[in-house]
């Protein structure tokens, strides 16, 4: 029973670097947008987490200027892709070198030093004395709350739930009926697309102020490419994407436990679970039920510029 | 025929691309030239110009940190000499292409701090007049020597302080991917615990990097919550040793000198220091008599246990410390048969002494080690 509680503690606390991108990539991909700068953002992010804390030893500040730098250059990007209108592929190719390269030169002061402060563990009062369950679910950093409980159920009443929501998706799906219903396409594509990027980047902040409380080049590892396959699995859904994300740390943890306990199984095998994981679910779902490919497929003006006089 | 046990640290990589040739060299392990070479012609330090391949960013703190060290004792020890270095250079063409470039700058000597066989030494065949040395190398040339440190007795020394600090005996260990220097240092950490705790055991999990902090943190926390007390590794940064501050834990680091993150739990680490080895063999480069050298760095020359932490009891410092004078001064050996290994075969007879060579080669757990030979 430790041995699962521990399991799900670490995969909430590294699914939420995930998570939180994966919910930013939503946010861009359902009003048309792919933005695969993914992985550059989050190096941005975590690197100026850190930097910030160096200087004012306050988490949140960090955090918040993680936010702040991804907005900055996702208004970057969406002044390319939606605005001017580039390649969507290309300009999130160039954000991610962009971004790690940026990164890495201008976080060589800040490399290898631990985080000056960091988002502490958060006792609940009663919850987390609870057996099993305390351990498992609340014996985390605030921002784990956040990521997978208030973001998600705000993001999804805010999709499905209001007009506004129905608009998104509109500029999403058909952005020349959306604009013949009068809904402002490239202002919403650029707005959501931009705040997106913030979060990948918060999701960056939340890597060295929360989860490896230390900066340095290469610490990002390919999370952000995986964060946008994980978009991709939950059908575009922001409750299914932290979910997804939280599965993935779930078997990824599950991997290590293996090793640890000698299952006999390979260590590449283990290692390769997640992976394998995650094309067996998402081919089971179709097979089985065919409707689920209409549920989860992508948004239909997916990756296409928008030009007004084209409609 | 072929096994990635005979792959080194580092050389991992290199896997596809020593299919050719280069691989049935790195199985027979160091082939010293059939002829002495004639020593390269000196170089004023002025016009000097000394290149650096690296594996990593030199910003790691660990690996890439310690070999940039050395680069900046050079430049301290000639002053006026040039350098130059290119980071996190890939295990692909891509390293010839820079390798190249540094000959084509007029490099005098290069240095590749990791292995890059066949891409470093397609390079050093055609520059006769460039001196190279390729860390963890196994293919030798007129112009191309290796280095590589004896780490297995700084690790064995460290590890007799973790089997006397760790209560239960479970030994945890963050792999990066099962080759020679990840056997050494399992085995002599567990050897140097079994001296204080004969029924002490090590487990290993696999994360397949050198480098990933996300991955290491989720691995040391899963030996910690299977039971294990003391984590040791082969990192490049500090992950496992902030979750065992975080847990109350214990851990032994590699590279460099990292109790800042996590002062409570740092037993030590396995650093290794470059700097003598590199201003010696520029200077020999300089002087005109440079011939290429093939060598395991000894503890005390290259390599070394670091400082005890400040948790670490004065009694089992002094424990450690006498084995590691007894090697420094007597030349001690505690990798000394019967040694069996993981399912109970003995590999290294009674009374016999492994080989500094069959020590760089190790390819087998030993008895007591889980994980590595899957």
């Amino acid at each position: 029973m430790d041995i699962l509680a521990g399991l799900i503690q670490t995969a909430l606390l590294a699914g939420g670097v995930l998570a939180l991108a994966a919910l930013g990539e939503v946010l861009a991909e359902r009003v048309g947008v792919v933005n695969l700068g993914v992985e550059g953002l989050i190096a941005l992010g975590a690197m100026t987490g850190i930097a910030v804390v160096s200087v004012t030893p306050e988490p949140w500040l960090g955090m918040a200027a993680a936010l702040g730098v991804g907005l900055l250059a996702g208004m970057i990007f969406s002044l390319a892709t939606v605005v001017v209108r580039a390649n969507q592929v290309l300009a999130g190719l160039a954000l991610t070198y962009i971004g790690t390269g940026l990164a890495s030169t201008l976080g060589k002061p800040f490399s290898g030093a631990p985080a000056q402060a960091t988002f502490a563990r958060l006792d609940i009062p009663v919850l987390s004395d609870l057996p099993f369950f305390g351990r498992a679910f609340f014996s985390s950093n605030i921002l784990v709350y956040i990521i997978f409980l208030v973001l998600p159920l705000a993001l999804h009443y805010l999709m499905f739930h209001t007009r506004h929501g129905l608009n998104m998706r509109a500029v999403g799906e058909n952005p020349a009926a959306a604009d013949a219903a009068g809904i402002p396409v490239l202002k919403m594509r650029f707005w959501y697309t931009s705040i997106g990027a913030a979060l990948a980047a918060g999701a960056g902040g939340y890597l060295t102020l929360a989860f490896v409380p230390s900066w340095s080049e290469g610490v990002v590892a390919g999370r952000g490419w995986i964060a946008v396959a994980l978009v991709i699995f939950a059908g575009f859904r922001p409750i299914n994407t932290v979910l997804a994300a939280l599965l993935f740390g779930f078997i990824t943890a599950l991997g290590f436990v293996g090793q640890a306990r000698n299952w006999p199984v390979a260590a590449p095998i283990l290692a390769m679970l997640p992976y394998a994981g995650t094309i067996v679910l998402m081919i089971l779902p179709v097979l089985a039920w065919q409707k689920m490919r209409r549920l989860m497929a992508a948004p239909e003006g997916l990756t296409q510029p928008y030009f007004r006089d084209e409609r | 025929m072929i096994s990635t046990k005979e792959l080194s640290r580092r050389g991992f990589l290199n896997m596809g691309a020593a299919a050719g040739a280069g691989l049935v060299l790195s199985q027979t392990g160091l082939i010293r030239p059939a002829h002495a070479a004639a020593p390269l012609a000196p170089v004023k330090a002025e016009e000097a110009l000394i290149a650096f391949g690296h594996t990593g960013p030199t910003s790691d703190e660990g690996w890439t940190w310690a070999h940039d060290q050395g680069m900046k004792a050079v430049e301290a020890a000639f002053p006026g000499i040039k350098t130059t270095y290119v980071e996190s250079i890939p295990y692909s063409a891509d390293a010839t292409r820079i390798f190249r470039q540094f000959v084509s700058q007029g490099a005098n000597m290069v240095f590749a701090t990791s292995n890059y066989g066949d891409f470093l030494y397609d390079v050093a065949k055609r520059a006769p007049k460039v001196g190279f040395y390729e860390c963890d190398g196994r293919n030798p040339l007129d112009n191309l020597g290796t280095y590589y440190v004896q780490h297995w007795y700084p690790t064995y020394v460290a590890g007799i302080a973790a089997g006397a600090m760790s209560p239960t005996g479970k030994l945890g260990y963050v792999a990066s991917f099962p080759v020679p220097s990840v056997y050494s240092g399992t085995n002599a950490f567990l050897m140097g615990a079994r001296t204080v705790n004969p029924n002490a055991t090590l487990q290993c999990i696999s994360i397949n990097s050198w480098f990933d902090p996300q991955a290491a943190t989720q691995a040391g926390t899963a030996l910690l919550d299977n039971g294990c007390d003391v984590l040791f590794g082969i990192m490049d940064e500090a992950g496992y040793l902030q979750v065992a501050q975080d847990r109350g834990k214990k851990a032994v680091m590699w590279n460099t000198d990292l109790r800042r993150y996590g002062p409570d739990a740092y037993i030590s680490s396995i650093v290794v220091n470059f700097n003598d080895f590199y201003v010696k063999q520029v200077g020999r480069r300089l002087e005109g008599s440079w011939t290429p050298t093939y060598e395991l760095l000894p503890m005390g020359g290259g390599v070394d246990r670091d400082a005890w932490g400040a948790t670490v009891p004065a009694e089992v410092a002094a424990k450690a410390d006498a084995v590691r004078t007894k090697m420094m001064t007597e030349g001690y050996s505690p990798f000394v048969g019967e040694i069996k290994d993981a399912k109970g075969n003995i590999k290294v007879a009674k009374g016999q002494t492994m080989t500094e060579q069959e020590l760089y080669h190790w390819n087998w757990s030993i008895e007591g080690v889980s994980g590595l030979d899957g």
